[in-house]
């Protein structure tokens, strides 16, 4: 029997800041990044909200991503995990230290995502964008002996959504911005779509050197689709969750720096409950 | 600037650091897990027997579980509380000779210390094999909805396991199977029945080759997850 891939859900809800939010990418500028996301996790939110154990499993990701304006109000983006590592432990008998089920891994890329942002209406006041998200099933969907583990879920999901971007103020020292958003994630494969929207806030300091990141995200599934599992397999369909990510980034230079961020499960169903980390180093052109 | 003709304009001090983090998945190791499995080790009487026919005999089994719950072959010594009702051999060959009620014991040496186990047989007119069945009820050990009572009966080719209409699990867990076992805290050396697909109402497993007395809990337990959704213990 295959086995939930709860942490690719969370990989793409605590990645870090996504695409710029309401503001596309000025013609010419870019933002890239290679980083390093993981999340190891020993328990998981049942339908109920409930906490429960489970083997340990972790997800390793490393990750490219990017961003380009091709106009001014046209950006596009990929985010690729170049290097995608699934891992669950061995369980060890307490009582005679032998192995009673060994772990396994698998390597393999994992799933992408290729956007397409349009700047819809650009003012000083607010920035709304309006994108699409096209999932690309890069991943293995049925690694390991028993094919129970996996970097991707196997399907071409497509992403609606919408941004608004708030500068709030600042100087030469300070920023600060929010940005809201919501979106629609067609899914197929038997996946029941999901409704998605959250809320941003950063704060730039010490001559905008160092941004503070605050994200709030929401994922409702639709429950439009029963089944969504491969049979046998542990996908997670109809998997819910309300998420806080921190990132902290800091410039090393004009162009280079490196960032890092810290996301948490405020609550889920049929999600891991644990944190997920990353650690990145960006350059901007 | 031309989107093709991009520089990376980094210092070449970062490459190594790029290359580390590009291949730093890989050194992400599989750990491992410590389950409490212990159990009281425990000698148990395989034989279903209650009542022994005068002049008859049968073979008493027993049969040593370790402190996993794992079957282990061990010397076994027998004796009989009255060798006038019934004398019983170094194999435990029980020979019925007159009416009464005799103690059968049977002895192991377990980790220098004798682990005993008795079982009353009377000897009358005729044989009698105890009832043929075991009960039990399901009590869910996690957060998943498991109950529902149980009978275990005899059958010509092994066993039947058959649940009650108050039988009900959760059917949004995935790889939910249900096991026989000795230890109920693991799946290490458990017998697997199959793959839950029944989650409400009356239904029933046969078990081939598996005698009344193997196992002491019906155990299940979530494949993906690996870990013990709830159990239940024959009495």
């Amino acid at each position: 029997m295959k086995r939930i891939l709860i942490l690719i859900s969370s990989f793409f809800i605590f990645s870090s800041v996504y695409s710029g939010g309401g503001w596309p990418q000025p013609k010419g500028k870019g933002y890239f990044k290679l980083s390093e996301w993981w999340v190891n996790a020993d328990q998981h939110y049942t339908l109920g909200g409930l906490k429960d154990p489970n083997v340990t499993t972790g997800l390793y990701n490393t990750t490219f991503y990017g961003e380009y304006g091709f106009t001014n109000k046209f950006t596009g983006v990929i985010n690729v995990p170049l290097l995608s590592r699934n891992v669950v432990n061995n369980l060890i008998s307490g009582t005679t230290n032998e192995i009673i089920t060994p772990g396994e891994a698998i390597n393999s890329l994992g799933d992408a995502e290729i956007t397409l942002k349009y700047g819809v209406f650009q003012h000083s006041a607010i920035s709304i964008s309006a994108s699409i998200i096209f999932g690309i099933p890069l991943g293995e969907n049925a690694g390991g002996l028993a094919g129970n583990l996996q970097t991707g879920d196997g399907e071409f999901n497509q992403i609606f959504r919408i941004d608004a971007g708030i500068p709030l103020g600042g100087n030469d020292a300070f920023s600060a911005y929010g940005n809201v958003y919501g979106g629609y994630n067609l899914r197929n494969q038997g996946f029941s779509d999901e409704i998605r929207y959250g809320a941003e806030l950063g704060i730039g300091i010490f001559s905008q050197k160092l941004y503070v990141t605050g994200r709030y995200d929401v994922i409702k599934s639709r429950n439009n689709e029963k089944s969504g599992a491969i049979d046998g397999s542990f996908f997670a369909n109809n998997s819910e969750v309300t998420s806080l990510t921190g990132e902290i980034s800091y410039q090393i230079t004009s162009k280079v720096g490196v960032s890092a961020t810290y996301g948490t499960a405020l609550d889920g169903k049929i999600i891991y409950a644990a944190p997920s980390y990353s650690f990145g180093v960006f350059l901007k052109v | 600037m031309d989107f093709l003709r991009i520089r990376f304009i980094i210092d070449m001090k970062y490459y190594k650091y790029l290359i580390i983090l590009l291949f730093i998945s890989l050194y992400s190791c599989i750990g491992d897990d410590i389950v409490e499995d212990f159990v009281e080790p425990q000698l148990r009487f395989i034989t279903a027997l209650d009542t022994i026919g005068i002049g008859e005999t049968i073979q008493l089994q027993v049969q040593f579980f370790n402190n996993v719950g794992s079957a282990e072959d061990t010397e076994v010594s027998w004796s009989s509380s009255n060798d006038n009702i019934a004398i019983i051999s170094e194999d435990g060959l029980l020979w019925a000779r007159e009416k009464g009620e005799v103690i059968i014991s049977a002895t192991i040496n377990y980790e220098g210390e004798a682990l005993r186990v008795e079982k009353v047989i009377v000897v009358d007119e005729e044989t009698i094999e105890v009832p043929n069945e075991r009960i039990g009820s399901l009590r869910s050990t996690s957060s998943y909805a498991l109950k529902g009572d149980f009978v275990l009966t005899s059958t010509e080719t092994g066993v039947n396991l058959a649940f009650s209409e108050d039988y009900e699990t959760d059917d949004v867990l995935p790889g939910l199977y249900i096991y026989l076992t000795n230890n109920p805290s693991t799946v290490n050396d458990a017998l697997v029945i199959g793959e839950v697909t029944t989650f409400k109402g009356v239904h029933n497993y046969q078990i081939d080759d598996v005698a009344i007395n193997d196992y002491s809990h019906v155990l299940y337990f979530c494949k993906p997850f690996n870990v013990k959704v709830g159990d239940g213990v024959f009495e």
